[in-house]
C-alpha cells in the first residue's frame, strides 16, 4: 500500500501542536523542535521522490470530504509547489530558533499556534481541491492573529492584528465567490478538472478579477500593502519571518487566478504587468523612505514581489519560472534576514537605524549575515536570487521593454536604499550602550547563519539542478497560454 | 399535501411523544424534589436522557426522504408531530444547549439551582413542541409555554437591578409578537373554515391544501412574519434583546431565546409554505430590509461599551444573513440557512457562557473595566474567539459551508453585487467581534484590576463540548449536509419559477 506521504506531511506538525499539550510546559520547545526536524526531513524526502520527468502532479492524496458538492481532501505537488515544502519546513525552524528564548509564559500555545500556522502553509502549497486550498488560507489566520496579538513586540499589537485579520477576511470572500462560481459552472473543485475545462469569458473575467483582488491583499501588491509595513514592526521575529519569507499569495496567483482564467489573464495581461511595475517602483521607493531596517526589509519585499508578478504577467515559461525561483530564493533569503533582524532586536530592543550605529563591530557575525541575506535580495552574481532574477528580466525584456527598464531602474534603487540603510545601522562609531554590550551570535544562532549562507551560495553557484524541477511543470504552464 | 411516514413503520414506540413529555417529565422530577442536591443531579439526567433521545430519533428518520417521518396524530386535539431533516437539526440543538445549560447553571453557583432547572426542563420541552408540531395553533401555544418560562426565569435570576425595566420591555415586545402570530393563525383558520363549511382546522397539512387568497394571504403572511420577526429577532424588532441581555440572566435567557431559532424554523416551517405568493411577492422587501439590518446592527454593535450588548447585537447582525438565505428561496440557500442557524445558535450561546463564567470573576461586563483575561483564563478566551470564528464562518466550523451555500444561492438569486454586499457584512461582524474580544481579553491589565480565578473543570467542560461541537460537524459536515439537503430541497421545490 502507498502511504498517504503529503497528508502525513501536512498533518505531522498539528499532530505534534497537539501531542505538546499532553507533555509538560517545559517540554514544549522541544517537542516543537523535533516535529520541525521531521516536517524537514519528511519534506526532503518527498522531493527526493518527486519526478520532474513525470506526470505533471504527483504524490496524489484523494478522499471524498464533501462529495455531495464536490469537494475533496486533495493534495498533490508539481514543480511549481514542491519545493516550496522543504523551505516551509526550514524556514519555520529558524522561526523556532529566533523564538527560543523569547516566548516567555505560555509556551505550549506559542508552538503549538507555530505548529497549527505550519499545518496551513504546508496546507496552501499542497492543497489542489480549490475549497481545501481555501480552507488552510484562511486557517492560517488564526494562528497569526494570536501570535501578533499575544507576542507582539510593540504595545498596539493586538490593533495591528485585528486589522491584518479583517482585511484578510475581506480578501477571502472576493477568493471564496471565485471559486464558488468556478465550482458552481464545472460541477468540480478539483483543479486537474478545472484547468482541462476552462470557464467561458465572461466567468473568467470577473473569476480574475476576484482572485486577484484577493491574493493581490496577500502579497501584497500595491495599492493593497498598507499592512505589510505595521505588520513587520509589530510581529515577533518569527512570526514576521514566515510571513514575509513565504510569498503564498504570488503563489496563489501562479496556482489559481492565472492558470484558471488563461483568456481573461491574455487579455489582461498589462494589468497584471502595470501592478506589478507599480509595486516594484514603490517598495523601492519604500526602502528609501523609512529608518527600521524591518520597514526596510517590508518594503524591499514588495519591491522583489512587483518584480515576480512582472514577470508572471509575461506568461511565458522563463517569466513563471524565474518568478517560482525568486520565491524560493526570498524564503531564504529574506525570511533568513529577518531572522537576523529579530535576533539584532532581542539584543538592542530595536531595529531602527537611530537606535543602532556601528553594530558591527560588537557583532561582526550578525553584520556579515545580513549583508550576505542582503546581497541575496539584491541579486547579487554568485547568490540564490542571481539565476531567478536573470530570467526574470530576461523575459521582462522581451515582452515590456519599457517595464523591463523601470524594473532595472527600480531595482537599483532597492539594493542602494538598502546597502544605504545598512551602512547606518552597522558602520560608524558605537554610540548607544545596547549596541556596545550586545554579543554576538550564540552556537544555535550560529547554525542557522551557516545553514543560510550555504544555501545561498549553493544555490547560487550551481542552480542547475533547482531551476530543473521548476522547468517542466513551468512548460506545462505556459503552454496553456500558447494557443 | 405533503407526505408523512407515521411512528409505527419506523420505530417501536412513538418517539416524538416521548420526546416531549421527556423534560415535561423532568421538570416535574425536578420541581417536586425542591432544592435537594437530588434535584440538580435530576435536571443533568433529564437533559442528557433528551440529548440521547434525540440522537435515537435522528437515527430512525430516513433524510433522504423528503416527506414528514415519524408522524404521530389525534385528530381530536389537533395534535399532530412529524419531523423531517430540518427540524431533527433544531431538535439536537436543543437539546445540546440544554445540556450545556445544566451544566454551565451549576459552574457559575446560581441560586436556588434546583427551581432553575425546572423551569429550564419546561422552557426545553416548550422548544421542543415548537419544533415537532406541525399545527400552527400548537406552535404558538408551545410558544406561550416557553416565553412563560422565560419570564419567570428573568423575573427571579436577573442579575442587575435594572431588570424591571428590561423585563417590561421583553413582555410588551414579545406579547406583541405572539398576538401577531396568534392572529396570523386565526386568518388562515378562518380561511380554512370557509371554504370547508366551517369546519376549523390549523393543521399544516389541512392548510397547505386550502392556501388563503389575494390579500387574506398577504395579512397571514404579515402577522406571522412579524409575531416571528420580533421572536427572532430581525432588525429592526429586535428593541428587546440588548436591554434583555444587560440585565438579564446572562447567558440561560438569551440562549433560551436565541440560542435555539425557532424564529427562523418557524418562517421555514409555516411561514413559507402557507402562504407563498405573498413570499414571492414581498421577497426584494424582506431582503432589502435584512440587508439593511446587517450593517445597521453591525454599526450599533461598534458603539457598544457593554460585551453583553455586543453579543446582542451580534445576533441581531447574524439573524439578518439567516433571512437572506431563507428568503432566496433557493434550495441551497435554505439549507445554508438552517446549518447557519444551527451554528449561530451554538456558537452565540459558547459565547454567552464564557462571558457569564467573566461575569462570575469580575461582576461586571463592562468593556472599559475588563482587561487582562487571556493571561488568567487563556483557554475561555480561545473558546470565545472560536465561538467569534465561527460566527465569522471560519472554515472547520459549521459556518464555512453553511456560508458558502448561502453565497452560491445568493448569487444565484440577487446577483453579484448583493453578496458581495452581504459579505463585507459578515466582515463587518468579524470586525465588532475581535475588537470586543480584546478589549475584554487581551488588553493591558489596568492598574489595581482583580486577580480572576483560574478555568475551573466545569468550565473546560462546558466551554469544551461546544467547541468540540462545532469543530466536529465543522470538519465532517456531510452527514450534515445529507440530513438537510431534501427537506430543503422540497421547500424551495413550491418557488420553482
Amino acid at each position: 500500500m502507498k502511504l498517504p506521504l503529503l497528508s502525513l506531511l501536512v498533518l505531522l506538525p498539528l499532530l505534534g501542536g497537539a501531542l505538546l499539550w499532553l507533555l509538560p510546559a517545559r517540554r514544549a520547545r522541544m517537542v516543537a523542535a523535533v516535529t520541525m526536524f521531521g516536517v524537514l526531513l519528511l519534506a526532503t524526502w518527498l522531493l527526493v521522490l518527486y519526478d520532474p520527468a513525470g506526470p505533471r502532479f504527483q504524490l496524489l492524496d484523494r478522499l471524498p470530504w464533501l462529495p455531495d458538492i464536490g469537494v475533496h481532501w486533495l493534495l498533490a505537488v508539481d514543480g511549481l509547489s514542491v519545493l516550496f515544502l522543504p523551505a516551509t519546513g526550514l524556514l519555520f525552524l529558524g522561526a523556532l530558533v529566533a523564538s527560543w528564548n523569547a516566548v516567555g509564559e505560555a509556551q505550549r500555545l506559542f508552538y503549538s499556534l507555530l505548529l497549527l500556522l505550519q499545518t496551513a502553509t504546508l496546507g496552501i502549497f499542497c492543497a489542489i481541491d480549490l475549497v481545501l486550498f481555501f480552507v488552510f488560507w484562511e486557517i492560517s489566520l488564526v494562528p497569526v492573529y494570536f501570535l501578533l496579538a499575544r507576542w507582539g513586540v510593540v504595545a498596539d499589537a493586538p490593533k495591528v492584528a485585528a486589522r491584518y485579520v479583517l482585511i484578510m477576511l475581506a480578501g477571502g470572500f472576493p477568493l471564496l465567490l471565485a471559486f464558488v462560481m468556478l465550482g458552481g459552472v464545472a460541477g468540480s473543485f478539483d483543479l486537474t478538472i478545472l484547468l482541462d475545462r476552462p470557464a467561458d469569458d465572461g466567468v473568467q473575467r470577473i473569476v480574475l478579477v476576484l482572485m486577484l483582488i484577493g491574493f493581490a491583499l496577500k502579497v501584497p501588491l500595491v495599492p493593497l500593502h498598507t499592512w505589510l509595513p505595521q505588520f513587520a514592526l509589530a510581529a515577533p521575529g518569527s512570526l514576521t519571518a514566515v510571513l514575509i519569507g513565504l510569498k503564498v499569495g504570488v503563489y496563489g496567483l501562479v496556482r489559481f487566478a492565472i492558470p484558471l482564467a488563461p483568456d481573461a489573464a491574455q487579455d489582461w495581461h498589462w494589468l497584471l504587468a502595470g501592478l506589478g511595475t507599480l509595486t516594484l517602483i514603490y517598495g523601492a521607493v519604500g526602502v528609501l523612505a523609512h529608518s527600521n531596517l524591518r520597514v526596510g526589509l517590508a518594503y524591499a519585499s514588495i519591491c522583489h514581489v512587483g518584480l515576480a508578478v512582472l514577470g508572471l504577467s509575461t506568461l511565458s515559461e522563463q517569466g513563471v519560472q524565474g518568478a517560482v525561483s525568486l520565491l524560493l530564493s526570498f524564503t531564504v533569503a529574506t525570511g533568513g534576514a529577518m531572522l537576523l533582524l529579530e535576533f539584532l532586536r532581542q539584543r538592542t530592543g530595536s531595529t531602527d537605524i537611530h537606535a543602532l550605529g556601528g553594530a558591527a563591530r560588537t557583532m561582526p557575525m550578525l553584520a556579515s549575515g545580513v549583508l550576505i541575506c542582503g546581497l541575496a535580495g539584491v541579486g547579487m552574481p554568485g547568490t540564490s536570487s542571481f539565476p531567478a532574477e536573470f530570467l526574470l528580466i530576461l523575459s521582462i525584456l522581451e515582452r515590456y521593454t519599457g517595464a523591463g527598464m523601470a524594473a532595472l531602474f527600480g531595482l537599483a534603487i532597492a539594493a542602494g536604499a538598502f546597502l544605504a540603510l545598512y551602512r547606518k545601522a552597522f558602520f560608524g562609531p558605537v554610540t548607544r550602550s545596547a549596541v556596545a554590550q550586545a554579543e554576538d551570535l550564540r552556537p544555535r544562532e550560529w547554525v542557522v547563519l551557516v545553514v543560510l549562507i550555504a544555501l545561498i551560495a549553493g544555490i547560487g553557484i550551481y542552480p542547475a539542478p533547482w531551476l530543473d524541477i521548476v522547468r517542466p511543470a513551468a512548460e506545462a504552464w505556459a503552454a496553456a497560454f500558447l494557443s | 399535501m405533503p407526505a408523512e411516514i407515521f411512528w409505527n413503520q419506523q420505530a417501536a414506540l412513538p418517539l416524538l411523544a416521548l420526546l416531549q413529555l421527556l423534560p415535561l417529565l423532568g421538570a416535574a422530577v425536578v420541581f417536586a424534589l425542591g432544592e435537594r442536591s437530588a434535584a440538580v443531579l435530576a435536571g443533568k439526567l433529564f437533559a442528557l436522557a433528551e440529548l440521547l433521545l434525540a440522537g435515537f430519533a435522528a437515527s430512525r428518520i430516513d433524510p433522504l426522504l423528503a416527506g414528514f417521518q415519524l408522524a404521530e396524530r389525534i385528530d381530536l386535539l389537533g395534535y399532530h408531530v412529524a419531523v423531517d431533516g430540518i427540524s431533527i437539526l433544531f431538535l439536537l440543538v436543543t437539546a445540546l444547549l440544554t445540556l450545556l445549560m445544566t451544566l454551565y447553571g451549576m459552574s457559575r453557583g446560581m441560586i436556588s439551582p434546583g427551581r432553575l432547572f425546572a423551569v429550564l426542563l419546561l422552557a426545553e420541552a416548550g422548544l421542543v413542541g415548537m419544533l415537532l408540531t406541525v399545527n400552527i395553533a400548537w406552535f404558538a401555544f408551545f410558544s406561550a409555554l416557553e416565553l412563560w418560562a422565560v419570564v419567570y426565569l428573568l423575573r427571579r435570576w436577573a442579575s442587575s437591578r435594572a431588570e424591571t425595566q428590561a423585563l417590561a420591555r421583553f413582555v410588551q415586545y414579545q406579547g406583541f409578537g405572539l398576538a401577531l402570530f396568534v392572529a396570523g393563525c386565526f386568518v388562515l383558520g378562518w380561511g380554512y373554515a370557509e371554504a370547508n363549511g366551517g369546519r376549523w382546522s390549523f393543521d399544516l397539512f389541512d392548510l397547505t391544501g386550502t392556501l388563503p387568497a389575494g390579500k387574506f394571504q398577504t395579512a397571514a403572511f404579515y402577522l406571522l412574519f412579524y409575531g416571528l420577526a420580533v421572536r427572532t429577532p430581525l432588525f429592526p424588532l429586535h428593541g428587546w434583546l440588548p436591554n434583555m441581555a444587560q440585565h438579564g440572566l446572562i447567558a440561560v435567557a438569551p440562549a433560551l431565546m436565541v440560542g435555539v431559532k425557532v424564529g427562523i424554523y418557524g418562517m421555514a416551517r409555516f411561514v413559507l409554505p402557507l402562504t407563498p405568493d405573498a413570499v414571492l411577492d414581498w421577497q426584494p422587501y424582506v431582503v432589502g430590509f435584512a440587508m439593511a439590518g446587517v450593517f445597521f446592527t453591525a454599526a450599533l454593535a461598534f458603539l457598544q461599551t457593554n460585551l453583553r450588548r455586543l453579543l446582542a447585537f451580534a445576533v441581531v447582525s447574524h439573524t439578518s444573513l439567516l433571512v437572506i438565505g431563507l428568503f432566496s428561496l433557493h434550495g441551497a440557500g435554505i439549507q445554508g440557512a438552517m446549518l447557519l442557524a444551527a451554528n449561530f445558535g451554538l456558537a452565540v450561546t459558547g459565547m454567552w457562557f464564557v462571558v457569564g463564567f467573566v461575569f462570575r470573576r469580575t461582576g461586571t461586563t463592562e468593556l472599559g473595566e475588563l482587561s487582562g483575561l487571556f493571561e488568567r483564563i487563556p483557554f475561555l478566551a480561545i473558546a470565545f474567539l472560536t465561538f467569534g470564528l465561527a460566527i465569522v464562518g471560519m472554515p472547520g466550523t459549521p459556518g464555512f459551508d453553511a456560508a458558502h451555500l448561502v453565497l452560491e444561492a445568493s448569487i444565484a438569486r440577487f446577483g453579484a453585487l448583493s453578496t458581495v454586499a452581504t459579505a463585507l457584512g459578515n466582515v463587518a461582524a468579524a470586525g465588532f467581534l475581535l475588537w470586543g474580544f480584546q478589549k475584554a481579553f487581551l488588553s493591558q491589565e489596568k492598574s489595581g484590576s482583580y486577580d480572576v480565578d483560574r478555568t475551573q473543570p466545569m468550565e473546560y467542560l462546558v466551554c469544551g463540548i461546544a467547541v468540540t461541537a462545532l469543530l466536529a460537524i465543522g470538519f465532517f459536515t456531510e452527514p450534515w449536509l445529507v440530513l438537510t439537503d431534501a427537506a430543503s430541497q422540497a421547500l424551495a421545490g413550491s418557488f420553482v419559477r
